[in-house]
């Protein structure tokens, strides 16, 4: 076992704040874990020594961070600092409440993989739950800000419950001002036929060490609409898990990681099609440059009783320098047998007929190839359903990746 | 000595013009091409094209399937894979053959492609701002402002009847056969080349959106633009008058006349080029 993990341990332990049981469950399988290795299956391009190394502290005292403005947006902010939640929204709109709980469990979560999703059960300092009420349709965007301070240690959890016909726009905005360590996650339920509209970016500094990920379950007639934007750092691990537990839910994916650097990005996208007449769809597309290192495992489990289940995943990388590294594994399971199933993974050099047809109007080759690898992911920030998040998303996405090609 | 000197120079000046009896001066050709071989896979398909153009000329070159046309496009525009055996081909004066794809553009070469390719996640808009960009770099002239270039780009999406909309979306994104070949003619008109070869443009369209595309092409006729219209069928050249026409088949010209040879090819179709057997038969 790391020693960091012995500290965590030791720090949840010695926390007397009267929920000592809630955090019984988590606590003693964390003390019989074992620590992931390069062995380990869900962290084999993954190694752990950012976070043993990490020398991120719980700050008694931290400084005050406001979250980056978009423009043309006013969010419903829901803040935390340094693992500490810091403001609710003032005036929440009808139908959506925020409540503090004292803990909660990723009870449908394989514990090996989630190892840090345990030590998040017992250091989320606050568990925040939001509800938004049957039938209602909250049109505001509400923003999720784990903010950490330089050098800080936080861990957030929040739970959203979308109840039946409802509707809810989430933004979980992540940003670390440097040697900051984070656990973050974030676990939705929705409703029937109810839709979320979800973002998860992580677009901070390099020498962060983020880990956390985002578990949907979709009951019947749901719809989840997510898009997640990463920029690597010295460890960025993301889980996300979509549940199909109601039939006739539909759930769409997309995700684009923009690595320079040394940095590491690991999205690992788990689908659970647990009933029939369900619909999945992920496209997952990265850019590495440097020597960088990418990683994807993108999962789909089609339960036995999953007939009718319609599912495509789609990952596709640009190496940006020879290197610069990509790690990429779809994994199917199908039980069912009338089912249509598609996956692909490629690691893509530039379209030379594109790259022919931009020549031939004059435009040089350099400039030809930086305008197809940039449009390569601006493909998915175009799908963004809030034009003012792509708008301001695209910007900061093209300067990263302008940046990426003088080297 | 000098008489020698002389006498060879005076038979090298003989040669050109045996090579070339339809130019008299090379000075008033915009294109040159002589004598070109070129091969893709390794499979000659050009085998000795010959062809001079003059500014402000309208050239028709057809031909059967396989006789080259669409290769000739490619190898004048250099895309990979379009390998130049033998040969030589200059716009205005300058060696084509030698330059990187874009300097060909920005020479003012432009190609209209049949099948022109889609690039989602780049927008027209860019795209046609860093075409004209460059072209405009190239001829030493300044950049145009963001605004001042949406005026000109709207103005020509009107000519061509395009919705000014497409403007925003990818590069021939979900644009319909017509969409893209009215696009073609839309970047035709921003890009003011000298030369434009508009390859099996009518191929596809419906004689509605032929004329469009027609009337697009014709708006940009001028004494100093030339044209090299690729086509299979006669119909376009209705709507595009072309001052010669050209035969090519099994890789060179093989028959030039003026318009009324497009009629001809129309009514006899190209089954008389087969008959007769080609000089590459022959030799063998």
């Amino acid at each position: 076992m790391s020693e960091w993990l012995q500290q965590a341990i030791a720090r949840a332990d010695s926390i007397q704040d009267g929920f000592e049981d809630q955090r019984a469950t988590s606590l003693a399988l964390l003390k019989d874990i074992k620590w992931p290795t390069r062995k380990t299956e869900a962290w084999k391009y993954t190694p752990l020594r950012a976070v043993e190394r990490s020398a991120a502290i719980f700050k008694e005292e931290s400084p005050e961070l406001e979250p980056v403005a978009v423009e043309g947006l006013e969010f419903l902010e829901l803040t935390f600092v340094d693992g500490q939640l810091v403001s609710l929204p003032e005036d929440l709109p009808e139908g959506l409440t925020i409540e503090m709980q004292e803990s909660s469990l990723f009870a449908e979560i394989k514990p090996e993989r989630h190892v840090f999703g345990l030590v998040n059960d017992v250091l989320a300092a606050d568990v925040a739950v939001v509800t938004v009420a049957e039938g209602v349709a909250i049109e505001q965007l509400l923003r999720i800000n784990n903010l950490l301070s330089n050098g800080a240690q936080g861990h957030i959890r929040v739970i959203v419950d979308i109840k039946a016909g409802a509707s809810l726009k989430v933004v979980e905005n992540a940003e670390g001002q440097g040697a900051s360590l984070t656990t973050a996650y974030t676990e939705y339920q929705i409703g029937a036929e109810a839709t979320l509209e979800h973002y998860r970016f992580a677009l901070q500094a390099a020498d962060n060490v983020a880990i956390g990920g985002c578990h949907f379950k979709l009951l019947e007639s749901a719809s989840l609409n997510s898009s997640i934007i990463g920029f690597g750092s010295d460890l960025q691990r993301i889980d996300t898990d979509i549940i199909h537990a109601g039939e006739k839910a539909d759930a769409k994916l997309n995700a684009i990681y923009l690595l320079d650097g040394k940095e590491l990005f690991d999205l690992h996208a788990n689908v659970e099609h647990a009933v029939p007449n369900c619909t999945t769809e992920e496209n997952i597309r990265g850019i590495a440059g440097d020597s960088s290192r990418a990683v994807f495992n993108g999962r789909i489990h089609i339960h036995r009783d999953a007939q009718k289940t319609l599912a495509e995943l789609n990952n596709r990388n640009l190496l940006m320098s020879d290197k610069a590294e990509i790690n990429t594994k779809p994994e199917l399971e199908i039980y069912a047998d009338d089912v249509r199933c598609a996956h692909g993974a490629t690691i893509a050099e530039i379209d030379k007929k594109a790259l022919y047809y931009l020549q031939t109007r004059g435009v040089s080759r350099s400039q030809a190839q930086l305008m197809l690898s940039f449009g390569f992911i601006n493909e998915l920030i175009d799908q963004m359903p809030t034009a003012e998040l792509a708008e301001w998303v695209r910007p900061i996405i093209r300067d990263r990746f302008s940046q990426m090609e003088v080297k | 000595m000098k008489q020698a000197n002389f006498s060879k120079l005076a038979l090298k000046a003989l040669l050109v013009r045996l090579r070339n009896p339809l130019n008299m001066s090379n000075e008033n050709t915009l294109l040159s091409i002589k004598d070109l071989h070129a091969s893709v896979e390794e499979k000659n398909i050009l085998k000795g094209l010959n062809l001079d153009i003059k500014p402000g000329e309208v050239h028709a070159i057809m031909g059967p399937n396989g006789a080259g046309k669409s290769t000739t496009g490619y190898v004048l525009s250099g895309r990979d894979g379009y390998e130049v055996d033998s040969g030589s081909a200059t716009l205005d004066g300058e060696d084509l053959l030698e330059m990187e794809v874009e300097d060909r553009a920005r020479a003012g070469l432009f190609l209209a492609f049949q099948y022109p390719v889609e690039i989602p996640g780049v927008s027209n808009l860019e795209f046609l701002k860093v075409a004209v960009d460059a072209q405009r770099e190239a001829r030493g002239e300044e950049a145009l402002t963001s605004a001042e270039f949406l005026k000109i780009a709207k103005e020509a999406c009107k000519q061509v009847n395009l919705p000014v909309s497409f403007l925003k979306r990818g590069v021939n994104e979900g644009f319909s056969g017509g969409e893209k070949k009215r696009n073609e003619i839309m970047q035709m008109i921003l890009l003011q080349p000298k030369l434009c070869i508009l390859d099996e443009t009518d191929s596809g369209l419906d004689i509605d959106a032929m004329q469009v595309v027609a009337n697009g092409v014709n708006s940009q006729r001028s004494p100093e633009r030339s044209f090299i219209v690729v086509t299979h069928y006669q119909r376009l050249l209705d709507y595009i008058k072309p001052d010669f026409v050209h035969v090519l088949a099994d890789g060179k010209i093989v028959k030039s006349g003026d318009a009324s040879l497009a009629k001809e090819l129309e009514a006899q179709g190209y089954s008389w080029l087969q008959a007769e057997p080609t000089e590459d038969e022959l030799e063998d």
